[in-house]
């Protein structure tokens, strides 16, 4: 039936959102390099949207460039969601295995990522009047890729309408799990970190006095 | 060693120079800056260190103005041996224009005194000479108010505090004043309802002749009286601020029995705690609360209305951006804003005083923060610092706060940066933006920060038609407005200037597609060939290659069976047919 290129078939799963991700998953196809570079691209146009858009456009705090929350918005939500997702529907009978799981989730992201490049490229030339323009493509491109996200994860788990829609959910909510056990988890590394810390000091002064 | 011993003593005296050169410009070091730190906010409301736009001038005493006349029988200002010759909790301090005086509320020595522009003592009054009530002395003053009428009058309206009452009066001589007035507390229950007391504060009279008193706890706005000093109502209330605590209430009184209702407080707004009149008639008030983030500084019409309650006066800011309370390195303690006094001087500028930090603030007529000056300290031996300041007031440029605990008056005037500060302002409030622009360069020339002069300069480059200018001022002082207006009209211009060049690459671009369509269909151009519409074989790896060339071996080895197999079973079908 369908024969493409790895990135024909990302053209595919994007034009395509109602048979392109059962498409992939029946040809076996996706590539994970692609998805990977997707990610990356998602963190780079994060990064553009705060840097980069049109000065007027600008409401970041831009005296201080901070990435570690780009990181976290970018980076640490994606393998977030994947790892929620993965957890979820191993448990509800889904198909997906983690690396599909990470690729559907990928390629769904690309019309969000695309919208984010070209609304940070024409605020440049626009005026704050035609700024309609601008929420415009951000709006089509966010509801572009929940269309797709919501179809990658139907297709990828083989679920009806409904169970993907529970499953979505409960991924959201899996997801704030394990952010809050993440944070939990550093603050008592920190804890352990001062409590060792002030023993070597303690032991030191001691061994000096 | 000699040698050794001369090297020592020669380094010694070095050193003890050194050491007495940096002393001595550290002390001048010291002198020449002001004793507050200065700095304004910047766009994201973060303070930034700013230049010095007032300085300490004079600081007066009771001592300095000449207060001991009031003792010495000889002169023509004697009242008696043991009237007191330092002021006593000073809460108002007013300039009349005409006279060009200064009148203190001398509170807690009941009297008012009378100051000329050089602060020097030319009346003080202690009484009344007549009372229906019988009480002719005053009692703890706490705001005066003089007006200066056509015919010469020299009419004082004193908010006589202690005695409940209202007093106008006419300034007969340096020493006696005929009472021509006097307001009790109004019997109408409009007011009876709202305040059990009458305890008249600060005093303020508009050109109609209309007082207006702010009370002790009076929270239903100032007391209004005609000028025949009959009640009129309440003008100006502040609104109640809506916090967590107030919807916390209304939604318990809709669960509460009568009983419980009745012992729940309403919810009551913050007083305003003084006020000033411009010179349109608008009057402005300030709210001492805390933090105050609703209504903290208003301009009411003459109806009571608050002008400044639209959209844009709800992003006025007034005082400290500070949230609860936040450490105060000059007293060495945490502080909340308490804006005490408001003060509108003859070019429009309004200078409120904090009396948690001794800081006043001086904004333009639109609310713009101008600059900050002033500090307070605990010990009060620091020159141009609070202790309690209780009151300002502008006159000549200079700014004059008293202080009822330090019991003086300080007097800052303006730097020859605040100067140029404050004339670039008014020309850029007039709108007249490249008369200002010099004024701007000067103050740009000595704090290179300055966002509102960056912003001026913009405004300047703006309408002289630098758009690419103006853009960068703008974008100096992330003013975004501005910079998005002055884009658009760079943005026209460039289209403009490039008209032929945008037109032509456009009509380029069409024909060129029209055309290579064309050769298209044609047939002259060949249609791309869409390039592999097969996945391109993987490369593969050296497992799967040695899979395979297992499975060929394993088909080789099997054909040959297979052929060995066919060639035996030939070989036996001719062995047969042989037999």
């Amino acid at each position: 039936m369908y024969e493409f290129t790895p990135l024909g078939w990302l053209k595919h799963c994007v034009f395509h959102p109602i048979e392109g991700f059962e498409d992939l998953r029946w040809k076996k196809q996706g590539s994970m390099k692609i998805a990977m570079t997707i990610v990356v691209l998602f963190f780079i146009a994060t990064v553009a949207d705060r840097q980069l858009i049109g000065f007027a456009f600008n409401n970041a705090y831009t005296k201080v460039f901070n990435v570690v929350p780009l990181i976290v918005q970018s980076f640490v939500y994606f393998f977030t969601w994947v790892i929620a997702n993965w957890s979820v529907c191993t448990l509800l009978d889904g198909e997906g295995r983690l690396k599909q799981i990470c690729i559907n989730s990928a390629y769904a992201l690309v019309p969000y990522i695309v919208s984010l490049f070209v609304s940070v490229i024409i605020s440049n030339f626009m005026v704050l009047d035609e700024a309609i323009w601008l929420n415009a493509v951000s709006l089509l491109g966010l509801g572009w890729s929940i269309v797709l996200m919501f179809q990658a994860m139907k297709a990828v788990h083989q679920y009806s309408f409904l169970k993907t829609f529970v499953c979505i959910v409960l991924t959201l909510v899996a997801m704030l799990l394990i952010l809050f056990l993440l944070i939990l988890l550093l603050s008592l590394f920190q804890q352990v970190y001062v409590f060792f810390y002030s023993l070597y000091t303690e032991i030191s002064y001691r061994i000096r006095g | 060693m000699k040698t050794v011993q001369m090297k020592n003593a020669i380094k010694k005296i070095a050193s003890l120079l050194v050491a007495a050169v940096s002393m001595t410009s550290f002390a001048l070091t010291a002198l020449a800056s002001e004793p507050y730190d200065s700095y304004i906010y910047d766009f994201w409301d973060d303070p930034v260190p700013a230049q010095a736009a007032y300085k300490v001038d004079n600081t007066y005493t009771g001592k300095n103005v000449g207060l001991e006349r009031l003792r010495d029988p000889e002169d023509e200002l004697f009242i008696s041996v043991n009237t007191p010759t330092s002021f006593s909790g000073i809460k108002d301090i007013f300039f009349e224009e005409t006279l060009e005086e200064f009148w203190i509320a001398d509170t807690l020595n009941n009297r008012i005194v009378r100051l000329n522009k050089d602060m020097q003592l030319v009346g003080c009054y202690t009484g009344i000479d007549k009372s229906e009530s019988g009480v002719l002395n005053f009692n703890a003053p706490n705001g005066v108010f003089v007006v200066v009428e056509d015919n010469g009058d020299v009419i004082m309206y004193i908010g006589d505090t202690n005695n409940s009452r209202i007093l106008k009066c006419k300034a007969t001589d340096a020493l006696t004043c005929e009472n021509l007035l006097e307001i009790g507390k109004p019997e109408s229950a409009i007011y009876t309802s709202k305040s059990q007391t009458f305890l008249p504060e600060k005093i303020l009279v508009d050109t109609a002749g209309n007082i207006y008193a702010v009370c002790t706890s009076l929270n239903a706005g100032s007391a209004q009286f005609n000028y025949l000093g009959e009640f009129q109502g309440f003008y100006g209330a502040n609104r109640v601020e809506v916090t967590a605590e107030i919807i916390r209430k209304r939604i318990w009184r809709i669960f509460a029995s009568d009983e419980q209702l009745k012992s729940m407080k309403s919810a009551a707004p913050t007083e305003y705690k003084n006020f000033d009149i411009d010179a349109e008639g608008f009057i402005y008030t300030c709210t001492e609360a805390a933090n105050a983030t609703m209504d903290a500084v208003k301009k009411l019409n003459a109806a009571g209305y608050n002008i400044w309650n639209n959209e844009a006066g709800n992003e006025y800011h007034f005082g400290d951006i500070i949230s609860g309370s936040t450490y105060d390195a000059a007293t060495n303690t945490n502080y909340s804003t308490r804006l005490t006094d408001i003060d509108i001087d003859e070019n429009g500028f309004i200078n409120i005083l904090d009396y948690a930090t001794g800081r006043v603030f001086v904004y333009d007529e639109f609310c713009s923060l101008v600059t900050i000056f002033g500090t307070k300290s605990n010990t009060s031996d620091q020159k141009g610092s609070f202790n309690g300041p209780n009151a300002l007031e502008s006159a000549y440029g200079n700014i004059y706060i008293v202080d009822g605990i330090k019991n003086d008056i300080t007097v800052y005037s303006t730097t020859l940066y605040g100067s140029y500060l404050k004339q670039a302002v008014l020309l850029y409030d007039e709108g007249r933006y490249v008369d200002a622009e010099p004024y701007w360069q000067e103050v740009l020339d000595r704090n290179g920060t300055c966002s509102f002069a960056q912003l001026g300069l913009g405004k300047a480059a703006l309408n002289r038609g630098e758009y690419k200018k103006a853009m960068e001022y703008f974008k100096d002082c992330y003013a975004q407005k501005s910079y998005d207006r002055a884009f658009k009209y760079y943005r026209e211009q460039w289209l403009q200037d490039n008209f032929i060049i945008v037109f032509l690459a456009v009509v380029l671009l069409i024909v060129g597609i029209f055309v290579i369509s064309l050769l298209m269909k044609r047939g002259i151009i060949k249609k791309r060939v869409k390039k592999v519409k097969k996945a391109p074989e993987r490369k593969k790896t050296k497992k799967e290659l040695e899979h395979e060339a297992e499975l060929a071996a394993e088909k080789a080895a099997k054909e040959a069976e297979e052929k060995a197999a066919l060639e035996a079973e030939e070989n036996k079908e001719i062995e047969k047919e042989e037999e």
